[in-house]
């Protein structure tokens, strides 16, 4: 179990938190659960999509950064190129608790790192990063209440459908995506007039037409696995690690 | 009357009545709306219903989805349950690891090519079900037959339910008046009104008045009102095929509440009968099913108390008639029976809900435009009816005829061939020579068991079929078939998650629609 405690200023004044460059599970995340105010950056770089949690079954969604387990295809990004980062990858190492927010004391992240972020400033207060952080939880809390709203709007609806991707890449490995949903376009356009005016009042019509736009970043997405590959194995070839 | 069919009345709730007005409705829906055509169900408030038929085939999955029922719903208001097939113990040679499933999936790549022939000469010590299907492990191993992310109505592996049929009909009944429009009238029938040509015109009630219509369905249980007793069609007994008349049934609960749950039904032979022993996640229901010519109901109260055990003491135990047989036609005049109005066999394989799901179905689909091309349809009905009671008695015979038990006079006798339908015992000549699969007489639509029922039973207990040498290139095709079977139950028993957790994940989070 981690250790996760919540945050004090007098007993965690003098930690530092490394944000990038920490090979950890949340680094090889390939598919992170998103809350519907971030699709407008999200839609820039990654397909957004609906998956079910494999306890529950209920739908959540999600940003595509890859295509297997394991596999984040942004994790070599620079932060420097300014790429977007889910607020579930930029929240880690902090949790809420209530109304407070809590951090993970096990993560390799969090130390007393001389190039680490440190969380309060001399006179107690959250600094820039801890503030940062504060602003990542209050779009993500009340996010998550939109978000299951949303998706119960398009159940309802039924507007969501499943969705297959075929890929096959250049050292001829093929990858068939599975438990993927989209939104059901058809179902969409057949809705009755008032029906669809009621989905554009509440935003829904929108959110619902950036997700759609998204999946153009499959191909993109594709493409950047072929160029590590290749990159990766140039010179190598039938050495499959 | 009107020569035109707008007024649908059905006699009797219960299962078969408001199954039967779902699937009526759910097909004429926007008929209904415009309200151009009415669907009714006349229904007693003082008869309660019999509602032991507590096991189903896969085809309710279809006919729940088609009438419009979320089958979460259904699982937490019918304390309904998966079942993967049964399991039969004791029916060959009556020792204590004697079994064979007859299981839900059909065998592996069972269009490509048929695996009995190969099995037969090699079955690699599998017994048939687990060289061709998966299904007979998974129930073993108490698995369910899909996960929380399987949408509704769709499977992993081929289920049927469990269920409780006391909650079931008024699960029904409050989707078909609230969602399809039914009328419910509840009121107690004194008097069916007839035509000269003998056409009912209306049923007399005490509460209602008079209700008329212009097809009546006839779903009042043994009593057959309509069918039976106004319009005089007789019964046609087949006891002197099937023995069993009575049934002893009791509900024994489980131990603690997350005892595991098996999803499929027992059915296990004794002297003179088998006892069903189906779990639904709060209870199970039992009942040993037997011929009173062939014991006692004293010795059969000893047998189904011994399998019960300790807890038996303080069980309640109802006694209920089996009548073995069915009407000689189901559809006269502007009447036509459903459900046990229609005819009972004994439960052995779960024939009662899906006749009436066939039945109302075939109703629905062919729903006479008006008076003059009834007698048209009827006749068609009365066929295709006929033709499956038939089937299903010659399949329920087959279970008995098969057994190597000479223990008891109920065995003995069940092989006597004057009580095997010709029919039956051409086709076991016949497969003496050759298995049952395509090609076989087995092609109609909707036939009720289909020629894997047929190769599940008879080679679970050990019928031999002379089999020549395969086509080279059918042997390779079935030893690839066999091994797929075999990756495919590996990866299922990983995959599947405990049935009692399944049911309870059901009931606190759902299944979702897609």
């Amino acid at each position: 179990m981690p250790h996760i405690a919540i945050l004090n200023r007098d007993a965690h004044h003098d930690l530092r938190v490394r944000p990038h460059g920490v090979n950890q599970p949340e680094d090889r995340m390939h598919f992170v659960p998103v809350v519907v105010g971030e699709f407008g950056h999200l839609v820039t770089h990654y397909p957004i999509l609906f998956a079910k949690d494999a306890e529950t079954g209920a739908f959540f969604a999600g940003a595509m950064l890859g295509f297997e387990p394991g596999e984040n295809l942004f994790a070599a990004e620079p932060p420097s190129r300014d790429v977007y980062r889910p607020l579930n990858l930029q929240r880690v190492p902090f949790f809420t608790s209530g109304d407070n927010i809590a951090i993970d004391l096990d993560s390799p992240r969090v130390g007393t790192h001389a190039d680490g972020q440190g969380l309060f400033d001399e006179t107690g207060g959250p600094s820039p990063y801890l503030q940062g952080i504060m602003g990542v939880f209050q779009q993500l809390v009340p996010g998550l209440e939109r978000t299951r709203a949303f998706i119960a709007r398009l159940l309802q609806l039924r507007l969501i459908e499943p969705v297959t991707f075929d890929l096959t890449f250049d050292d001829g490995r093929t990858i068939t995506t599975d438990g993927l949903y989209t939104i059901d376009q058809d179902a969409l356009r057949g809705l009755p007039d008032e029906a669809a005016l009621a989905l554009f009042r509440d935003g829904s019509l929108h959110l619902m037409s950036l997700m759609i736009a998204s999946l153009k970043q499959v191909p993109q997405l594709a493409r950047r696995k072929n160029d590590q590959l290749t990159q990766g194995f140039s010179g190598l070839s039938g050495a499959f690690g | 009357m009107t020569e035109s069919v707008h007024h649908i009345v059905i006699v009797g709730g219960g299962t078969a009545g408001w199954l039967t007005a779902g699937i009526i409705a759910a097909r004429h829906k926007s008929r209904i709306q415009s309200g151009r055509f009415s669907v009714t169900l006349v229904e007693s408030p003082n008869i309660s219903i019999v509602g032991v038929g507590e096991g189903t085939w896969p085809t309710l999955r279809g006919t729940l989805e088609k009438i419009g029922v979320s089958e979460t719903d259904f699982f937490r208001e019918c304390d309904a349950a998966f079942k993967q097939g049964a399991k039969f113990a004791k029916w060959t040679t009556g020792t204590d690891d004697d079994y064979y499933y007859h299981p839900l999936m059909f065998p592996q790549g069972f269009t490509q090519q048929n695996l009995a022939p190969h099995w037969l000469r090699d079955g690699g010590g599998r017994s048939f079900c687990d060289a061709v299907s998966p299904q007979g492990q998974l129930c073993e191993a108490g698995l369910a037959p899909k996960m929380i992310t399987t949408p509704e109505y769709q499977a992993v592996a081929n289920y049927a339910y469990h269920l409780d049929a006391g909650k079931f009909a008024p699960f029904l009944m409050r989707h078909c008046t609230q969602k399809l429009g039914v009328r419910h009238v509840l009121a107690d029938v004194t008097g069916v009104n007839q035509a000269g040509n003998g056409d009912i015109i209306s049923v007399s009630t005490e509460q209602a008045g008079e209700v008329a219509g212009d097809l009546f369905v006839d779903c009042t249980g043994f009593h057959a009102l309509l069918l039976g007793k106004a319009l005089g069609v007789p019964f046609r007994d087949c006891s002197d095929v099937l023995f069993c008349d009575t049934a002893l049934a009791v509900q024994v609960p489980f131990d603690e509440e997350d005892a595991p749950l098996a999803s499929h039904t027992h059915s296990t032979a004794l002297k003179a009968g088998w006892v069903w022993d189906i779990a639904l996640p709060t209870r199970r229901g039992l009942g040993y099913v037997y011929s009173s010519r062939h014991t006692s109901e004293e010795a059969a109260h000893e047998e189904l108390a011994a399998y019960v055990g300790p807890k038996f003491k303080d069980l309640k135990v109802r006694k209920i008639p089996i009548r073995s047989g069915h009407r000689e036609t189901f559809w006269k005049n502007n009447c036509v029976a459903v459900g046990l109005a229609a005819g009972f066999l004994e439960p052995l394989e779960a024939s009662a809900i899906v006749l009436i799901e066939l039945s109302a179905k075939l109703i629905a689909e062919q729903m006479p435009a008006n008076r003059q091309v009834m007698d048209i349809i009827a006749r068609r009905f009365n066929e295709t009816t006929l033709y499956r009671w038939g089937r299903i008695i010659d399949f329920l015979k087959l279970h008995y005829t098969l057994t190597q038990r000479t223990d008891t006079a109920f065995w003995r006798d069940n092989c006597d061939p004057a009580t095997i339908p010709e029919r039956l015992q051409n086709l076991m000549t016949l497969w003496t020579y050759q298995s049952p699969w395509f090609f076989d007489e087995f092609d109609r639509l909707e036939e009720v068991f289909p020629a894997a029922s047929y190769q599940y039973v008879l080679y679970g207990m050990g019928f031999k079929t002379e089999v020549e040498d395969d086509e080279a290139a059918d042997a390779v095709r079935a030893r690839r078939l066999m091994g797929e079977n075999l990756a495919l139950t590996q990866r299922l028993r990983s995959q599947l998650p405990k049935n009692r957790d399944l049911i309870r994940k059901i009931h606190d989070f759902g299944l979702q629609p897609v």
